[in-house]
């Protein structure tokens, strides 16, 4: 699943500490879902789209299915 | 954002994590401590009286359970990747341990060995699978 998480982060002038500790994450979770290689729960999603103010689907786009 | 960030840093995951793996390191002592007191107290400390070892053993057992209990507690207030990582070690570690073990009970049945096989030898194996694969999904993840 594709976000955009870095690109938001960044809008924003939010390290990835100040990202982990408003969602109550490590920052190992924030570079992994930043790398695409850790899809958050729906409830982390949630608290992210809160965070950023936008839809989830906004942040979230899942793969296309072929 | 950063006085966001301080009000939070409290009750942050960081400190949370810091004082679980304090308290954790500290019960995990005391049950060393009390499981060296069972094995060597006998025979260096009270002559093999029954009662005192009995008390031992308890003394161990209720050492064990709270460590058991600070373990849970600390990978409870792990963050969702964080609980991940260790469930993935933790599904290795089971998985070898339950495979060389059963293959090292049979070293001596089938002859392959001369000397009855060590429980500890399959604790030692947990330890390190645990290890490796807190290690390899670490790597998965970053």
């Amino acid at each position: 699943m594709k976000n955009r998480f870095k690109v938001l982060r960044a809008e924003r002038d939010w390290t990835q500490a100040d990202l982990a500790a408003e969602l109550d994450v490590s920052r190992q979770t924030i570079i992994a879902i930043e790398k695409g290689k850790y899809d958050p729960s729906l409830s982390l999603a949630f608290k992210a789209a809160k965070l950023f103010d936008m839809q989830i689907e906004a942040i979230f786009q899942a793969p296309q299915s072929t | 954002m950063n006085d966001i960030q301080s009000k939070k840093t409290n009750n942050s995951i960081a400190n949370k994590s810091k004082k679980n793996t304090k308290s954790l390191a500290i019960w995990t002592g005391a049950w060393l401590v009390s499981l060296a007191l069972v094995a060597f107290g006998p025979l260096l400390l009270w002559d093999y009286h029954q009662t005192i070892s009995f008390t031992a053993i308890t003394l161990n057992l209720v050492m064990g359970y709270k460590m058991i209990m600070v373990n849970k507690q600390h990978l409870e207030d792990l963050d969702e990747l964080q609980q991940r990582i260790h469930l993935v070690a933790m599904a290795m570690s089971l998985g070898v341990s339950m495979i060389f073990g059963a293959v090292y009970g049979l070293l001596e049945s089938i002859r392959l060995v001369e000397f009855q096989p060590n429980p500890s030898g399959v604790l030692f194996v947990m330890g390190i699978s645990y290890a490796v694969g807190m290690v390899l999904a670490h790597r998965k993840y970053s």
